[in-house]
């Protein structure tokens, strides 16, 4: 198996699979780091181009646009506060306020090097642990899902910032955002109101968009009424010690394992991929802390988790593909397509009978880390200029990249009007103290919890299953303990602000 | 900054002429969208890339696959439906559509289009977990007839992958329990894990029934298939039943004649392609050209059967408008 992999990192490392392998996760870095861009659509648009290339190259293509991506959503997260893509939304809590505290340079690079060492990390459990980690995830079906998404929704309670009670009115909105438009099961339509624009329901990527994008840009325009200028930030300098940065990561290993093996299991389970891996990774890194209060506030651990849980993310999604041929998301179900209009058919014979191709996916994958590091290093002057450009260019210029990316999502102007209003929805949920998270995860979560409910309850309608198949019931005791140490841990922390007052009930 | 003014510059421009594209020109002069109304990578999709790819050589225009999924299709085909008829959007019918209007899904029905051309014909197969007991059909049928409502059934509501267990249901004498899944890809993956016992599938998974991780019961075609020889058909075990998917080419009503003939010619050119026949095999299924006028006999054909089947399987219900 290593002879194997060896052989194909040394046949990836040609200069034949290298060129489209470094244009892939420049196109990704691009790509990801444009608000309103998907990795998904980026990939689409790689598509054709891999057409006339020998397969392995084009998968070469596609893996280094997967693995760049994933880097490229970091930036804009870590500058300009907006996820650049779904799987960096927890890389804005803290990477955004280190960026603001002085330390861009800092964020950036933590997030890079944990980017790579969460990707390699994954490499390992990708090509040692393919068919034992696929079939762990086959014993998920709808009751296990079910579980896994409300142990998910639970992460709720811990991403609240000052007020639990606004946490969930957040998370809640989020939740009722899913029930409109068609049901998942029947397609019957749910509070539409005899509307064409409503009975479509909203996609999650304008949602996303609109409450992130246009909530930070109102938020920091605000900011221009004050007096203050719209100018950059002091001392924009992205130099770092790239050793101390590696040492930061490094000095917290169960911290990195962990992000990771959140990342690997959640890609592993075909439905809701890095949007929710990188937000779960971030719960629990702030449960597993000596000091959860300060998440939030610019602390490298928020960072570390959130950025090596989302390219891990990547390797967990690849296994499924690998082992059955069957996609565990909507990226890799595109490099499936790539792999039949070749004329490979993926299937649970896909290792032994095409070794050099998928093998080849493997060695990609690995290449594709090194060679992010790379470009991010190349870009790290541009990205400078982003955060020199004054507010006045760069704001808009953002929004019309935001309103891009939504129309081009179905070619439909009906996601733009919905970037709208989630836009002033998510702007008027921060002038009013809501937390924007839990509204996200509401979204992420809503259709997957109720669809796997009902076939659970179409299976076996006996409730009792949920708490007596054994990954279901470890869940959702799972669900009730994280809520608990939240609360617990929120209490503390509003008794520590509280000072003389402990018992500060104000808010809840 | 001062750098920066006139690439910003260039790029409005840029937007406002790709905004304002001149509506009369040669078609096609833009990139044409193809809306499949299931997920990538599931067997729709994989149908419609490879022709996409063969299609945009004869018709010289891209061709843009847009996987539109939603509530059992329903969502892409309203979106082709609202789309303005001017040949820039295509829709891929697969014969579901006469089961979601008439099953009361959804409101589009198929006479809401007109048709190009068919390309592909692929044959049902009844699979069963490898979790299932079933070692053969009989064995199958002789538990299944033990233990009526208990077998549990992965289909997509009111879809083929619903007819098509429902027809052997009644032709035996069987009661299965349906549990909703959306597309093969998902259904496959219950079967695989062994979360239901049984599903619609076809040829393209006989890699996994080589693997052991899937069951072929029976094939629903005429004679057994060369791909799969020892898998009994329909026939065989005393239910006369023949069922396979078509899929074709559809474009809103009212598309110009000349934009729908120029369709239907570079339709033809590219199901001819070897490879795509090539691609076909690989998906267990056989190239099915039918041109404008056969297509369309034959959807008015299949309308009536799923108006009759839906009918007689206790599945009708009003049709929505």
């Amino acid at each position: 198996m290593f002879s194997q992999l060896l052989t194909s990192l040394a046949e990836v490392a040609q200069l034949k699979f290298m060129i489209p392998l470094v244009i892939g996760t420049w196109t990704g870095l691009i790509g990801g780091a444009i608000p309103g861009v998907t990795i998904t659509m980026t990939i689409i648009l790689v598509l054709p181009f891999t057409f006339g290339l020998d397969p392995l190259q084009g998968l070469a293509a596609m893996t280094g646009v997967y693995v760049g991506g994933c880097a490229g959503g970091l930036v804009t997260a870590v500058l300009l506060g907006i996820p650049g893509t779904p799987a960096a939304i927890a890389t804005t809590f803290d990477g955004f306020p280190m960026a603001r505290k002085g330390e861009p340079g800092r964020a950036i690079w933590l997030g890079t090097w944990a980017s790579f060492f969460g990707g390699l990390l994954g490499a390992i459990f990708l090509v040692g642990l393919t068919l034992p980690l696929a079939r762990f995830a086959l014993r998920f079906g709808p009751w296990e899902f079910f579980s896994l998404f409300i142990f998910a929704l639970s992460m709720v309670a811990g991403l609240t910032e000052q007020s639990l009670l606004k946490g969930f009115i957040s998370g809640t909105i989020g939740l009722a955002i899913t029930v409109i438009g068609s049901d998942p099961i029947m397609g019957a339509p749910r509070l539409d109101f005899g509307s064409e624009f409503l009975s479509g329901g909203f996609q999650f990527l304008p949602v996303l968009i609109g409450v992130f994008a246009f909530a930070q840009i109102m938020t920091d325009l605000e900011k221009a009424g004050d007096g203050r200028r719209l100018e950059a930030q002091a001392a924009p300098d992205l130099s770092v010690s790239h050793p101390a940065v590696v040492w930061e990561i490094l000095k917290r290993p169960f911290l990195l394992v962990w992000s990771t093996l959140v990342g690997i299991l959640i890609g592993v389970l075909p439905a809701i991929g890095s949007s929710a891996a990188n937000v779960m990774a971030y719960d629990q890194a702030k449960k597993i802390s000596k000091h959860p209060e300060k998440f939030g506030t610019g602390i490298p651990e928020g960072v570390i988790a959130a950025e090596s849980s989302n390219n891990a993310n990547v390797a967990g999604s690849l296994v499924t593909i690998m082992a059955f041929g069957i996609p565990g998301d909507a990226v890799t179900a595109v490099m499936l397509g790539a792999m039949i209009i070749h004329g490979i058919q993926p299937g649970p014979l896909f290792i032994t009978q095409q070794p050099r191709v998928s093998y080849g996916i493997f060695a990609a994958y690995i290449l594709a880390h090194p060679v992010m590091m790379v470009l991010q290093w190349l870009s790290a002057r541009f990205y400078l200029r982003i955060v020199t450009v004054p507010k006045a260019i760069l704001f808009p210029v953002v929004l019309v990249l935001c309103v891009v990316g939504a129309f081009a999502l179905n070619n439909t102007v009906d996601n733009v009007y919905a970037l709208l209003i989630f836009g002033v929805l998510g702007y008027l949920m921060v002038k009013f103290g809501f937390p924007l998270a839990p509204l996200i995860l509401g979204v992420i979560l809503g259709d997957e919890i109720e669809k796997n409910l009902i076939r659970a309850i179409m299976t076996d309608p006996d409730p009792w299953l949920f708490l007596t198949r054994p990954i279901s019931g470890v869940l959702l005791a799972l669900s009730v303990g994280s809520i608990a140490l939240a609360l617990w841990q929120h209490r503390r922390t509003q008794a520590r602000l509280a000072g003389v007052e402990p018992e500060a009930e104000a808010d809840f | 900054m001062k750098r920066l003014a006139p690439a910003l510059a260039l790029l409005v421009a840029f937007a406002a002429v790709s905004l304002a594209q001149p509506a009369a020109a040669a078609y096609p002069d833009r990139p044409v969208k193809l809306i499949v109304p299931w997920a990538a990578g599931g067997d729709t999709d994989a149908i419609f890339r490879p022709f996409g790819i063969q299609i945009q050589k004869h018709l010289g225009a891209t061709v843009v696959v847009a996987n539109v999924t939603g509530a059992s299709g329903t969502k892409g085909a309203r979106e082709a439906k609202a789309a303005p008829p001017d040949g820039y959007t295509i829709y891929a019918m697969h014969d579901y559509i006469h089961l979601t209007y008439y099953t009361g899904v959804a409101g589009v029905k198929y006479s809401d289009f007109d048709p190009i051309c068919s390309v592909s014909s692929t044959p049902a197969i009844l699979t069963a977990s490898p979790k299932t007991p079933w070692k053969s059909w009989q064995e199958f049928i002789a538990d299944a007839k033990k233990r009526p409502g208990q077998i549990t059934a992965a289909v997509t509501l009111g879809s083929t992958s619903h007819i098509f267990p429902a027809l052997v249901e009644r032709a035996a004498g069987i009661k299965f329990k349906y549990v909703s899944y959306e597309g093969l890809a998902p259904r496959m993956n219950a079967l695989l894990g062994g979360h239901v016992d049984l599903g619609e599938s076809n040829l393209t998974q006989k890699g996994k029934v080589q693997a052991g991780q899937l069951k072929f019961l029976a094939i629903a075609t005429e004679k057994r298939s060369p791909e799969a020889p020892s898998v009994p058909t329909l026939k065989e075990v005393g239910l006369n039943i023949v069922y396979d998917v078509t899929r074709g080419l559809v474009v809103p009503k009212k598309t110009p004649g000349a934009v729908q003939a120029k369709l239907e010619a570079a339709c033809k050119k590219a199901a001819a392609e070897p490879k795509f026949a090539a691609d076909m095999a690989l998906q267990g299924t056989e190239v099915r050209l039918l041109d404008r006028k056969g297509y369309a006999a034959y959807l008015k054909k299949t309308d009536d059967l799923s108006l009759n089947k839906t009918k007689e399987l206790g599945l009708f219900k009003a049709p929505k408008n």
